[in-house]
Formats: structure tokens, sequence, C-alpha cells
């Protein structure tokens, strides 16, 4: 070792070194870091926009029709103005401003309804493989049930008969629909999990069925159900996204959604219209590439073979 | 508000299909006349038009190619035109009318048309209560009884003086007129629940199919009109009446010559349409493009309902709707204010001057402190952004057709400015069936968008007769002709309503009706049972690429509205495009 101190590192043992600081800190994983980046952007934008431009140009009414992004024109010729730096949609609202109130009410949607549906999951996956028996018969039969039953149906349904929903409405509805896969997926791992060492220990010591499936299980599946967390927000953001372009999200308040189902509806893609579509669904482009960075990303913490080696 | 993308899908669906159907017949596109149907045919086997409130059994098709009217009102002349029939005539005290129909009628079958058909199928609205197309439950409140003079002549008697009964019964003069049916496929059958399928008709195409979106029509061989000289043959091979889906696939239909004349599209997309198909044309060649409409938009209000049964909060309301804004949102800037409940045509304007020189016109702007002083007075206080009053929010639902964006964003509009003067304004978008089945007539909703004071085009009975005090019924039952849906009720509804009935009786052109009118608007201006909004205007597309000679304001000779039933015009005057 000593002859080599003052022999400058060859490529192969920088990489080498690299690596094992990689190892050292899993979590700052590249990807891992982008998708965050790209989430916390978007909730960025929701809190300093509100703070910097007027939120109440997302009304009906509050700014000239169709004006096209600065820069642009529109088939009328009229120029983008710096008032409205995004364009302005056909009903008078402004771009801009649906986009940092719309956005972040989409990934709130996603966010709680993976939240609550995450929560029943986690609860009756470990009560299914823990206890096991007539109620592992019962939550595993309705889990298996429900995974056959298209979301989007029966939520066109439901949506149509509430009318005009709110947010955490609509989130809480579907959370309904995203429990099952959680529960499925949590049963398998906690049945593996209940014949390791340390669970029959903590039985022969007494501990409790809740200590035993909260405290001394729960911990080790974190990884794991923060993977399967971020699945499911994609999954209740594209079935929200879903409703709300067939016109069943909320009316008043904007959502991506929304906003490109009002495009659709009043023509907007034949008229050239093409910022009051392109720009919601390049936002939700935006939202679901970090959320699949994200997944990645932690795909790679908790399985340390999936990282590269160079 | 699901529907128009579903439907848009199905449309394209459905397209294919139908394009399918004219190859396998052999039609081939330059014989086809395809125009747009704006609503889903939800019985496309059931043609008994008496059970109908959506009017798609008729609009699909049926009363533009199949039955016949008795006579059409002409808007560019006024004249009443004969079909069917070749003329009517009144006693002094037009309580008796006769109408002499035409020789030589016939149905598809072969049997005569005559005096019997038309005796027994006004027999079957005046017997049976529970035909509830407006037509029907309109002829049934006038006539007392009907009977056969000779094979071509029919007499009426009437309850009460009518000098416009044939205009307003059998002209098409909006829309519809009571068609006629045919005794000898009838007669036996129960009228409330008989389906007519397959229909026959009198005019020069028949029933070849249908489904829940296109409906198909073919010319026959023969036809009672070019046999007896009335009328050339029509050109037009078949003719196709296809659920588009909304405005974006409307326009590209119409942009790729698929579809020969529009339902009503908003200004810009008719631009876009202009620019990408120079064929495409509309009635008038430049800006404003389109034609006026004689169903002047307004806000109906449930006036049974709290706080709404309350005139001085109704009226705030009036106050706090901006019409400028909703003329330069929802129609681009295409139509103009209301100032009163009439169509603004010229042949209006003497009773429209009447009632604004009496100061009941409503304005253009909005004056919200004066709506916001009437809500406060009557005890509503503002708190944060809504009044309440012993812990109540003022709110408000406001049902809406979703069928088209022009009533969507007008409502859109509307619950902005009540939002902003502090009423908790929601939009509820129905589907088109279930909003004329279920909402309109049983009074199930709070406000909702309509035009139902619509009827007057020359003359003011026709529109303020329909919200007379006869016509009241409770929640939950069905509102007679869709007339005063409102249920307005009480002393200024009565003092109104002796006035309209005062005017009923009086001819065409009495020098005394526009003071009446005015004196009977006073009680309208007061309680407002319903809320003026803005005139419609209908921007229809119509393609020039495949048939030539659609009704514009240079060759008026009627409305360009296909879905009416004088659109048997517009097809006989449809010519080939070189």
């Amino acid at each position: 070792m000593t002859s080599q101190d003052h022999v400058p590192m060859t490529r192969a043992e920088k990489r080498q070194a690299k690596r094992i600081r990689r190892f050292d800190n899993p979590w700052m994983n590249p990807k891992l870091l982008w998708g965050v980046g790209l989430l916390l952007g978007i909730i960025a934008l929701g809190l300093i926009g509100r703070v910097l431009w007027d939120p109440e140009l997302v009304f009906t009414g509050s700014a000239p029709l169709k004006l096209p992004p600065v820069g642009f024109e529109n088939l009328r010729r009229q120029e983008g103005i710096w008032d409205y730096p995004l364009g302005t949609d056909g009903g008078g609202r402004d771009l801009l401003a649906l986009i940092i109130i719309g956005a972040p009410n989409t990934l709130f949607v996603g966010l709680l309804a993976s939240l609550i549906g995450m929560s029943i999951g986690i609860f009756l996956g470990f009560s299914a493989g823990f206890l096991g028996g007539r109620t592992d018969d019962t939550i595993r039969v309705l889990a298996d049930v429900m995974i056959t039953i298209p979301p989007l149906l029966i939520l066109v349904v439901f949506q149509s008969a509430f009318g005009d929903v709110t947010l955490t409405m609509m989130a809480l509805l579907i959370a309904g629909f995203v429990w099952q896969s959680p529960t499925r997926l949590i049963r398998a791992q906690v049945l593996s999990m209940k014949q390791s060492g340390y669970v029959q220990m903590a039985q022969l010591s007494g501990a409790s069925t809740g200590h035993i499936m909260f405290r001394e299980m729960l911990p080790n599946l974190v990884p794991y159900l923060f993977g399967s967390f971020i699945a499911s927000v994609t999954t209740s953001i594209v079935t929200a996204v879903g409703l709300e372009v067939l016109g069943l999200g909320p009316q008043r308040i904007p959502t991506l959604g929304r906003t490109i189902y009002e495009a659709i509806n009043a023509g907007a893609l034949i008229q050239n219209l093409w910022w009051w579509w392109g720009i919601p669904t390049l936002l939700l482009a935006v939202m679901f590439i970090g959320l699949l960075l994200i997944n990645l990303g932690l795909d790679e913490v908790s399985n340390p073979r999936l990282r590269k080696l160079s | 508000m699901r529907t128009p993308i579903l439907r848009a899908a199905a449309s394209v669906i459905a397209f294919a299909a139908a394009s399918g159907m004219a190859l396998a017949q052999d039609v081939a596109r330059e014989d086809t006349v395809i125009f747009d149907l704006d609503r889903t045919i939800q019985d496309p086997e059931n043609f008994n038009w008496f059970t109908d409130n959506s009017g798609v059994k008729r609009i699909s098709g049926a009363h533009q190619t199949m039955w016949e009217p008795l006579f059409i009102l002409n808007y560019g002349t006024g004249e009443l035109e004969p079909w069917l029939a070749t003329g009517a005539e009144s006693n002094d005290e037009f309580t008796e009318w006769t109408l002499t129909l035409r020789e030589g009628v016939t149905w598809s079958d072969g049997e005569a048309f005559n005096a019997d058909d038309v005796v027994y199928t006004v027999g079957v609205a005046l017997e049976n209560d529970e035909l509830s197309a407006r037509e029907a439950a309109a002829l049934r409140g006038q006539v007392a009884s009907v009977e056969k003079v000779d094979d071509l002549t029919v007499r009426f008697t009437l309850n009460a003086p009518n000098p416009r009964f044939v205009v307003e019964n059998f002209g098409v003069r909006i829309a519809n007129s009571f068609l006629i049916m045919p005794e000898h496929v009838w007669a036996g059958e129960d009228p409330a629940t008989f389906t007519f399928f397959p229909p026959i008709g009198t005019g020069p195409y028949e029933y070849s199919s249908g489904a829940t979106n296109r409906m198909i029509w073919d010319k026959r061989d023969s036809w009672w009109g070019a046999d007896t000289g009335f009328m050339d043959m029509p050109e037009p091979a078949r003719v196709i009446f296809l659920e588009s889906g909304g405005e974006e696939s409307r326009a590209q239909l119409m942009v790729s010559n698929q579809l020969d004349a529009a339902q009503n599209v908003t200004i810009g997309t008719f631009e876009a349409i202009q620019a990408q198909n120079p064929n495409v044309i509309a009635w008038y060649d430049d800006y404003p493009f389109a034609a006026a409409d004689p169903c002047a938009r307004q806000l109906e209000i449930n006036t049974t309902i709290a706080p709404w049964d309350n005139a001085n909060m109704r009226k705030a309301v009036a106050h706090i709707i901006d019409r400028s804004q909703i003329v330069n949102i929802a129609y681009e800037g295409t139509t103009e204010a209301s100032q009163t409940m009439f169509a603004q045509y010229g042949s209006m304007d003497p009773f429209i001057n009447a009632v604004v020189d009496a100061g009941y016109g409503l304005p253009a702007r909005s004056d919200v402190e004066a709506g916001q002083a009437l809500i406060e007075a009557e005890g509503w206080t503002r708190d944060g952004d809504y009044y309440t009053k012993d812990g109540e929010t003022l709110s408000v639902n406001i049902h809406v057709n979703s069928a088209s964006t022009e009533y969507t964003r007008t409502i859109d509009v509307i619950v902005e400015q009540l939002q902003r003067a502090g009423i908790d304004a929601r939009a509820v978008p129905v589907e088109n069936g279930v909003f004329w089945g279920e909402v309109l007539p049983f009074g199930a909703y709070e406000m909702s968008y309509s035009w139902l004071s619509c009827g007057s085009v020359n003359e003011p009975w026709a529109s303020m007769g329909r919200y007379t005090v006869k016509d009241v019924v409770p929640v939950g039952e069905r509102s007679p002709g869709f007339n005063n849906t409102a249920r307005w009720d009480g002393a200024a509804a009565e003092a109104y309503s002796a006035i309209v009935d005062e005017i009923s009786g009086r001819a065409l052109g009495d020098e005394a009706v526009p003071g009446l009118v005015a004196e009977a608007y006073q009680h309208l201006d007061a309680e407002m049972p319903f809320i003026p909004l803005v005139q419609a205007a209908k921007l229809l597309p119509m393609n020039t690429t495949y048939w030539t000679g659609w009704p514009t304001a240079d060759n008026y000779y009627n409305s360009p509205f296909f879905w009416w039933g004088h659109t048997h015009q517009i097809i006989h005057n449809l010519e080939k495009a070189q």
C-alpha cells in the first residue's frame, strides 16, 4: 500500500471509489433525486405561483379569449402578451393561473387517494397475511373480486350520480379502487415473513398481534411500501385525470384534466389553440416522468443489485 | 358532460358503419346528404312522436324527410306556404277553422292521405292526456272538437278565439308542427305505447335503417308531389342524420367533407373550418356568420323553491347577471343581449319597443350593488364569500343541458357572476334526454338554462301565453306543453294572465296590442319568473363540396335550421355541385 500512496489512482480505482461512495449513501440516487426534484418543482410552482401570480385569473371571463403564449400568434393574428404569458383559453381563463392552481390539485388528488388506498391496503394485507383463516379468506376474496372490476367504469357512474364533486371527494372515491393490489402484495410478503425467526421470537415472547404486525414487520417493508405507494399515486392520477377529461371532475376547481376536457370540448384542436391542451398535457407528462424516476430510484435504493456498477 | 367524448368515439364508429352501408347499397357519397345530429337517438325503433319530449324521434330525419307538415311558415316572407293542405279559413270570431287538404296526396304504402287521417290524429291528441309532446298538449288545450266535412275538408271548433290557430299548430312556426299520422296503421293501437315501427309517411323519403347515433332515409321511387306536379323529386338519393358528437369532431367531419351541414359551432371553430375547407359556408358570408334563432335564451327559475319563491331574490339575480359578458364569452360576440323575453326580429319591434318605452327593458350590463342591496334587504348578510341567513348559505344549482358548448359556457359565465356577487351557484350539467324529459317539465330544478318563452315571431301572444296561471301544476307533475315550468302563481301572475288572455283573442295587427303587452309586462318585470339572457344565434357550417342551394341570407327561401320540420324545403332546394 505504501508504494501506491504516491501513485495517482487508475481509472478503475476511481470508479471503484465512486462506487463505494455511492454504496455509502444509496439515497443519493440520481434518478430518485431527479424524480423528487420534478415533483417538488410542481409543488413549488403551486406555492410560489399563488404568491406571485393572480389566482383569480382561473375563473371564466377574467381574461381575453384565446390569446396565444408570448412569442406566438393565434389564427386571428393576435400576438401573445406578457399579461398572460402562457396564453388564455376559450372561456377567458389564464393558462398560467390554471396550471399554478390546477397542477398541484391534480397531484393532491393522486397523493391523497393513494395515501388512503395504501393505508387500507397495509391494514388489510397485514391482517390477512398474519391472522389467516376466515379473515384471510374474506379479505382475499374481496380483493380478488375488486381487482377484476374496471375502476373507471364504476367511477363514471359514481361521479355522474354525485354531480359536482370536491377534490377530496374524488380522492376518496378513487381510494376505493387502489387498495386491492397493495393488499394482495403485502399479504404475500407477510406470509413469507411470518416464518422468519424474529417474528416467531416475538410471538414466543408474547408480543401482541398489533405489535408484531406494525412494530416488528412493517419497518422491514418500508422500502417496498414506498415503491408500491408511488405506483399507486401514478394509478390514482391516471384515474383522476381520466375522469376529469371525461368532464366528471370538480367543475369550478381547476385541474389539469378538466382543462384538457374543456379544450377538447370547445374545438381547441381544430382552432390550433395548442397551448390550451398542450401545456396541461406537458405538465402531466412531467408529473408522470417524476413519479417513474422516483419509482426506479427507490428500486435501486432497496435492491443494491440493480445499481449500476460503472 | 361525459357524453360528448363517448359520443365522439361512437360517431366515428357509426360513421364507418354508415358509410360502409352506403357502399353496400350502392349510394355514392355525391348522392348522399349528411346532416349533423346533436343528440343520441335513445330508442331508434320508436316513431311515436306523441310521447317524445326531447324531439329526437322527429329531428333525426322523420319530420324532415318522411312526415310532411300541412303548412310551412316562410321566415323570409312571413307567409304560410301550403304543403299537405291548400288553405285555411276561419269564422269572424276565430273560433272555427276550416282546413282544406291537397288532392292526390298518398302515404308511401299507397293509401290516400285525407280528412280521416287528420280527424283521427287530432282525436288521438284530444282524447289521450298522457301524450306529452308539446304539439299534442297545445292542440288539446285549444280544440273543443274536430269533424270531417268531406274527404279533403276538416273543421275545427276551438275553446277560445285564436287568430293564430293554423300557424301555431300546423305551420312549422318554430321547429315542429302537429304531424298527421296514417289512420289505417294507427287505428286500434294504444297511442301511448304504439311504436309505429317501421314508420311510413307521405314524404319523398322512406326509413331505411337506424341506430342510436344515425338514421338513414332513402328516396322512394315515386312521391305524390312529383306525381301531381306540386314539386319535382328532390335530388339527393339518400339522407343521413348522423350524431357527430361535439364541436371538435363536427369540425373535423366538415373539414374532411364527411358532413354536409353541421350543428352550431363557435365562431373560432367556424373560422378554422373555413380556413381548411373553403367550400364551407354559413348564413352570412362574413362576421357574424350566424343566423338569428327565434328562441331567446333565458334563466328559468322554479318559483316554488325558497329562497327563489321570493320575487325580490329573483330580481336580485336579474340585476347581477351581466348579459354583455355572456355575449362576449359564450358567444364570442356573435349575438346580442336580450331586452325582453322576445326574439329581436324586426317583426317584433312594436312589442319590444312598447315594453322598453314603458321602462321594463333589461340592461345589457349588470348592477351588482342593486342586486346585493335586494338580497340584504331580505335579511341575508355577507359572511366571507357568500351570503348567509340563519346559518344557511345562499346557494343555487343551475341545471343545464350538456348537449352544446353554447349552453354550458353561458351557465359557466352566470355561475361565475353569481359567485362573485356572493351566491354559491353551481352548474349541474345533465344529458339532453334527462333535461327535457325529467328536469324541466316536472320542475325538478332551482334554476335552469332554457328557451321556454320561445314562440313569438310576429305577434306577442305565443311567447307571453306560455306563462299564464292556467298552466301552473305542482312540482312533480308535468307542465302542459312545457308552459309555465316556472310555476309562476299569485296575484301578479293572475293579473298578467288576464291581460294575456285579452291579447289572445285579438287579430294580428290590432293597434291596442303593444299597449297591452307593456301593461302585462310590468308583472313579469316585477316578479321575474324567468330572466331573459341573450338572443340565440346559430352558426351552422354548410358544405358546398357535394351540394349547393343551402339557405343563406342571399338565398333566403327559409331559415337554415335543418332540425326543423321545414327542412323538406332545404332538401328540395339542394342541387348537386358541379
